[in-house]
């Protein structure tokens, strides 16, 4: 079985773009045979990415973590979404975990049975940034090799 | 009854872009004090624009929002392109147009199916709403994603388009490009259509208050890009004297500045608003969906805005399938632009409501100051005022179904908590 992974933010969030960093270190180290990479940056885009017989891999920001640049491994179901706990950020009102929830609900039987969370944790975007964090930008090798290692690469 | 009081606390609110709370005290059927709260830290925008040339404008401020970036688009060009004595016609300015109908179209499809249909029905989300109504749901996606494909073709990309500049597009689109967008706009125009037969048929709060409605008007057109603004008392003024009439106020509550007209006070801008102020220039496809669908003009009712942003839907989707069958490329994807040192004023219609820029340029066309004045904090006062006035009816109902029916109050408005400096937390505090 092949795997989809899918890089979620914003690239003019500064490490909200996290995920196409890793999604751009994963093209630059090569990935095995059946590896898609995909990017979206709008939740109801995303929920179309997800219909795949593949597993499928989101690599997102996350915000809450006390450790600024930790890489989180996280399957369906246990991504907290209250706030003040470990959270994807929202993207406009549809969080990823609705996004996922969504699809299952308006595309059951096409969704991806296997959805997993690759998350790098980031302080909270508050204004326009081009570019990573130092902390951020150094977290993603590591969460590159997470991806890899899913991938049996 | 006794003078007790309570307070309806939206703490976090959600289903709303951004985070902001909401705190409603009440002192038997009187609202003591109504308080929005945008908590999100101001973003400094207009500093981080001082010292950026007038190129990179389009550019920074379609980051303000991802939700409506078209819209910091065009009322950034438009501003830059008033202190640039620069014009834009033709095919362009109809491109423009196209663009900015594939931005209302996508967000507000993603407003009235996952965020506001919700709280008619008495689902918590749009999750729980598709699990009884999958059809509606996907039909709202699809709508959305005929929406989204007009910006990706036009725009570079879905979120964030690339291809805007000042005084046009850095490429203008072939016409196989945007002909292959037809069918779904097609399909999509039917969908809409079945999609207002159903939310009409949706219980709408029995609420009107007499609103001073502001928007654009132009001679011609459903307003995107040009026109005067004008109101429903007399307000008619060119978007370089709005500046000076449009007051904007820090509140101890909020991050985000509070607008309201000298000497008039709050207003309403946004979809209801345009379509109060220029029912007579939609299109007839537009305007009998609307008669259809129950609407009258003037409409005053905030919460039947879901309704309104279906038929913009509908005159979006209409002018777009009339502008790419004309679609002619033009010969250039932009018009010459040359710096020099002036003041420019743009205000454009964003789906949320009038977006205003005012940009200052020394000689070498670089941003020397710059205000930015989005629907949301234009609305900001008027959705306080709707609580106020709705506080009698919250009194009489449990707390949870105060606490809803306020936060459905708030998203009328589709507020972008995002632009205005993100999220709603609701409280109702009766003593």
């Amino acid at each position: 079985m092949g795997l989809r992974v899918i890089g979620l933010g914003q690239s003019a969030a500064g490490d909200d773009a996290v995920g196409f960093a890793v999604l751009a270190q994963l093209r630059q180290m090569g990935v095995p045979e059946g590896v898609e990479l995909l990017e979206a940056n709008d939740a109801t885009a995303l929920m179309a990415l997800l219909e795949t017989p593949h597993r499928v891999i989101v690599v997102d920001a996350v915000v809450g973590h006390p450790r600024i640049g930790e890489v989180v491994e996280l399957a369906e179901g246990a991504w907290p979404t209250t706030l003040g706990g470990l959270r994807p950020l929202s993207t406009h009102g549809v969080s990823l975990q609705q996004a996922v929830d969504l699809a299952r609900v308006v595309a059951a039987g096409t969704t991806a049975l296997e959805i997993v969370l690759v998350g790098v944790a980031i302080a909270p975007p508050e204004r326009y940034t081009s570019g990573l964090s130092p902390a951020v930008k150094a977290a993603v090798p590591a969460a590159a090799r997470v991806v890899l290692a899913r991938a049996g690469g | 009854m006794s003078e007790r009081t309570r307070t309806i606390r939206v703490g976090s609110l959600a289903r709303v872009e951004g985070a902001g709370a909401l705190t409603i005290r009440l002192q038997g059927k009187r609202a003591t004090a109504v308080e929005l709260t945008i908590f999100e830290p101001p973003r400094f925008f207009e500093a981080f624009l001082r010292g950026r040339s007038h190129r990179e404008v389009p550019d920074i401020t379609a980051r303000i929002c991802g939700i409506c970036p078209v819209a910091y688009q065009m009322s950034s060009c438009h501003a830059l392109e008033d202190a640039l004595g620069v014009r834009v016609d033709g095919v362009l300015r109809t491109l423009r147009r196209l663009l900015y109908c594939g931005e209302w179209i996508e967000s507000h499809s993603l407003h009235v199916f996952m965020l506001h249909a919700p709280d008619f029905l008495g689902y918590p989300d749009a999750v729980a709403m598709a699990k009884d109504h999958p059809e509606a749901v996907k039909r709202g996606l699809r709508i959305k994603k005929a929406g989204n494909a007009i910006v990706a073709r036009l725009g570079g990309r879905e979120i964030h388009p690339i291809n805007v500049r000042v005084g046009g597009f850095y490429r203008a689109p072939a016409r196989n490009e945007l002909r292959g967008l037809l069918p779904e706009i097609e399909w999509a125009c039917s969908a809409v259509r079945e999609s207002l037969a159903w939310i009409s048929r949706f219980s709408f709060p029995d609420f009107e208050r007499d609103y001073e409605f502001v928007s654009l008007r132009h001679a011609s057109e459903y307003p995107f890009s040009e026109g005067r603004i004008v109101s429903n008392r007399g307000l008619d003024v060119t978007p370089r004297e709005f500046d000076a009439i449009c007051v904007e106020e820090q509140v101890p509550h909020s991050t985000a500045l509070h607008a309201r007209l000298r000497d008039r006070g709050a207003y309403f801008c946004g979809p209801l608003a345009r379509f109060n102020l220029n029912f007579d220039r939609l299109s007839d496809v537009a305007r009998d969906a609307a008669v259809a669908a129950g609407l009258r003009v003037p409409c005053h009712n905030p919460f039947q805005s879901i309704l309104v942003r279906l038929v913009e839907i509908l005159q979006a989707l209409d002018e777009a399938r009339g502008i790419i069958a004309a679609y002619v490329p033009p010969e250039r994807a932009s018009v010459e632009v040359h710096p020099r040192a002036g003041t420019g004023y743009g205000a454009t219609e964003a789906p949320r409501g009038m977006l205003f820029h005012r940009y200052t340029l020394d000689e070498s066309g670089t941003v020397t100051d710059a205000r930015i004045v989005p629907p949301t904090s234009q609305n900001q006062k008027s959705m306080e005022e709707d609580l106020l006035t709705m506080a009698e009816t919250l009194s009489e109902l449990p707390i949870d179904q105060a606490t809803w029916r306020a936060e459905q109050a708030i998203r009328n408005y589709d507020p972008c908590i995002s632009c205005s400096t993100h999220f709603l937390d609701c409280r109702i505090e009766r003593e």
